[in-house]
């Protein structure tokens, strides 16, 4: 497969970027991706003080998705923002965003200690002073990750197998997403296998500019998927982030052994059972569900370029009621909405998908993002679900 | 992947009013995309033919039309054609709530950001310039620090142009947006969509302008589709306003982008955006599926009929070679000069027109490709927009309207196909 070309000079400054780039519609901060990417790219490394707004680049792609000349938009900031940091401290905030990893890691056995600690006044009076928003509930951890639940949790066999990269998100916020993911495997007759090793994508990193370090996610992640990829067996991902990592960022931003054939094997859960559906062996004894669902269409899942296959998947369920809601990016992308500094940007470029859905009052919220779904839920108060979750509740209704 | 009816290849206006034009017609559509093409960032306008070959302004596109090259697209398609997708276009926008204004008997003059006039055809309500000539008091108003506009130049020049002496004056109205990178229109426009923003817009315009004036603007009355700000501001000003043709981002393209995507959500056409075709299957005369070639694998698509409108030299659908050009999806000849060099004359306002601005594949009246002798060289394939040889856009000012026409042409085309 061909490697990713990071060329500015493609750029004809016809400014689609601009008019579609989501921070800068709501904030004249960021100098805007036409100026922040290929305009200034010709002048790194003569003059190291052109970094001047970076920080405000959120990474959402949508620059790369409106760009009709094929310029790497983004990937040019991310790579720009990671050699910056080589002369400029980080501050805490920006490492903790960068390694919920980590920190989760220590949270997550005392999960409801630190939930509860996340809670308390004077740990809130602190993530403040940090820099992390008090507008914004914190996701909680889960009591028991998703990598102890699967442990415990006995599969049928099947001769079909699956990898499962689960992400941080699913691990430690959402396992019950990943069961679900796990559940509608074993309704297809497939096992899913968890190997040992994985690691956070990188995404988190890249955004603030730990290329470094994502750069060794990524090679730790290709050595313990590359036995399975070598076998033949896919690598499914629940996560819109992880899989564009997955699938095209290990490409645009880093040199990796094996990263092709990597990214040529990864799937999205929603592409999966297309896929299987395609092939006429998706398992079609699905119940009907009642409900009224509005669908968020995630920017780092519109920049896979392979259209919206949970609404494709979900229309599979007899009588489901699920509208697109069609009206942009949500402003969370990741953890950019979490910085106190940038939650009023992320909030108001959110509105008018907030606005759309307050307007059509769904019973929930359907998006593949766990950034989106947060955002979405907070700013609406409805709750929000992932499409792998509408589906196992499906196959399970139909079963006597 | 699943079967479609049709596919079209292409996010530009070509691409989106072909699938529309299918999609009414009750096919399930499938758009794949690579970019946003070049309306959100151009005029907004709809150029359907200003200039004849020999330079003459147009002053009825219909008549001008029947005297043109047999191997121009609007020739090829009927100017029969080209009026249906002209009263389709009309009355999709007006289906929108975002009415466009004119006809192919008459092209109108409107003023442009360099304060020239330029002939187009079918115009938003706010770049309506009827009466304009007969003004008198016109009111060129800027915004302060507003980026690649100026309203005394505006002034200056359309003050030069012949019939065009009026007694304007300059207005200087202060945006009140926080401080940062350059001002463009669109962030103007995203200020007056607020209530506060044309609240004080109005009111520092009101305190200058005399009633039954003329005032004209920047493309900068709100990013909707919709005419609410235009007619609150003419209400407001009792004058006649008229947004001038800008520079990218022209919010007015913006506008009719924004419209043309609601339409694809409305007819349930599917959309894949970020996406690379690279190849098609063909056998027999017919295309079967196309491939697309993202960084991580390839997908293909099947489906009865396709349209490329994946653009010209300059919107990447076609790709300029050492001594070839070449469209790399289906391999379509495209016929040029044999050397490179007489692809192009050294001044670039040459009055014969570039030689590579009309460079394209060669189509018949169905709009179907085809090979150096005329031959169809596939049945189910329709080729629209600026992948079309034989028309030069900047020379003619048709850009637009040969895209409409021949878009409007390819979605009925492939509406009729049925599977072989």
């Amino acid at each position: 497969m061909k490697k990713a070309h990071n060329d500015p000079d493609s750029c004809i400054a016809c400014t689609s970027c601009v008019a579609y780039c989501p921070v800068s519609a709501v904030t004249r901060k960021y100098a805007g991706p036409k100026m922040m990417g290929p305009a200034l790219e010709r002048f790194r490394g003569v003059d190291p003080n052109t970094e001047f707004s970076l920080e405000y680049c959120s990474n959402c792609k949508n620059c790369d998705i409106s760009c009709p000349s094929g310029v790497p938009i983004s990937t040019l900031n991310m790579l720009a923002k990671s050699k910056m940091y080589k002369s400029k401290r980080h501050s805490l905030l920006e490492w903790i965003l960068a390694h919920s990893d980590i920190v989760s890691k220590l949270a997550s056995p005392i999960a409801s200690l630190a939930n509860f600690g996340m809670a308390n006044p004077v740990t809130q009076w602190i993530l403040k002073k940090v820099g992390v928003t008090d507008e914004m509930k914190l996701p909680s951890y889960a009591g028991k990750t998703f990598t102890r639940q699967f442990r415990d949790f006995r599969q049928h066999s099947f001769p079909d197998k699956v990898v499962f990269f689960p992400g941080c998100y699913i691990n430690y916020y959402e396992p019950d997403i990943g069961m679900d993911f796990v559940a509608v495997m074993q309704e297809n007759h497939f096992e899913v296998v968890l190997p040992e090793g994985l690691d956070c994508c990188g995404s988190p990193l890249v955004i603030q500019g730990y290329l470094d370090e994502a750069v060794g996610k990524g090679r730790d992640n290709i050595a313990s998927l590359k036995a399975w990829i070598d076998r033949g067996v896919p690598v499914i991902t629940c996560c819109t982030s992880c899989g564009l990592m997955l699938k095209m960022e290990y490409q645009e931003l880093m040199e990796l052994e094996y990263m092709d054939k990597l990214a040529e094997n990864t799937y999205d859960s929603s592409e999966f059972l297309l896929e299987l559906h395609d092939q006429g062996r998706l398992n079609l004894e699905l119940a009907p569900l009642t409900g009224r669902y509005i669908y968020h269409s995630p920017c780092h899942l519109r920049a896979q370029g392979i259209g919206r296959p949970s609404l494709e998947v979900l229309n599979l369920i007899p009588g489901i009621g699920i509208e697109d809601a069609d009206a942009g990016c949500c402003g969370q992308s990741g953890t950019y909405g979490f910085q106190v500094d940038r939650h009023e940007i992320a909030m108001a470029i959110g509105e008018p998908v907030f606005q759309r859905i307050k307007e059509y009052e769904p019973d929930a919220i359907v998006s593949d993002c766990s950034g989106c779904r947060m955002q979405l839920s907070q700013a609406t108060g409805f709750p929000a679900l992932h499409p792998m979750t509408l589906m196992r509740r499906s196959y399970e209704a139909a079963k006597p | 992947m699943k079967q479609n009816d049709v596919i079209v290849i292409g996010g530009g206006i070509s691409g989106i009013f072909a699938a529309i034009t299918a999609a009414r017609r009750g096919k399930q559509v499938l758009l794949v995309t690579k970019g946003v093409g070049a309306i959100a960032t151009a005029g907004g306008t709809i150029d359907m033919l200003g200039y004849t070959w020999d330079g003459f302004p147009v002053r009825s596109p219909w008549e001008a039309m029947g005297k043109m090259d047999t191997d121009h697209p609007f020739m090829l398609i009927g100017r029969d054609t080209v009026e249906q997708s002209v009263q389709a276009f009309l009355s999709l926008c007006l289906g929108e709530g975002y009415p466009y204004l004119g006809s192919l008997e008459k092209n109108q003059w409107i003023p442009t950001a360099l304060g020239r006039l330029k002939p187009t055809c079918l115009v938003p309500r706010t770049m309506d310039a009827t009466g304009f000539k007969a003004a008198e008091d016109v009111f060129v108003v800027g915004f302060e620090g507003l980026k690649d506009y100026s309203a005394r130049l505006i002034a200056g020049g359309l003050a030069e142009c012949p019939g065009y002496r009026k007694n304007y004056s300059i207005l200087s109205v202060k945006p009140e947006i926080e401080n940062g990178r350059d001002l463009t229109a669109l962030d103007v426009a995203r200020w007056l969509d607020s209530e506060k923003g044309h609240q004080s817009c109005i009111e520092q315009l009101i305190r200058f302008v005399r009633p039954n004036s003329f005032i004209l603007l920047p493309p900068v009355l709100g990013t909707r589709p919709d005419y609410v700000l235009f007619d609150k501001f003419e209400q407001a000003t009792q004058c006649r306003v008229i947004e001038t043709v800008g520079l990218p981002p022209a919010v007015t393209g913006y506008r009719l982008r924004r419209m043309l995507v609601k339409c694809l959500a409305k007819w349930k056409i599917q959309v894949i955006e970020q996406t690379n075709v690279i190849r098609a299957t063909l056998a027999n005369g017919r295309c079967s599926e196309i491939v697309t070639g993202n960084l991580d694998r390839q997908r293909s698509y099947q489906a009865d009929a396709f349209i490329l409108a994946s653009g010209g030299l300059f919107g990447g659908g076609l790709l300029a070679e050492p001594d070839q050009v070449i469209e790399s999806i289906f391999n379509l000849p495209v016929i040029v000069p044999a050397k490179n060099s007489n692809w192009s004359q050294e001044n670039l306002f040459f009055t014969q027109g570039q030689p590579f601005a009309k460079f394209g594949v060669k189509v018949d009246e169905k709009l179907r490709p085809l090979n150096e002798t005329g031959q169809v060289l596939l049945e189910n394939v329709f080729v629209a927009g600026k992948t079309v040889a034989g028309y030069d856009y900047c020379r003619e000012k048709s850009g637009n309207g040969v895209a409409l026409a021949t878009a409007y042409r390819a979605g009925l085309e492939a509406s009729e196909e049925e599977i072989a």
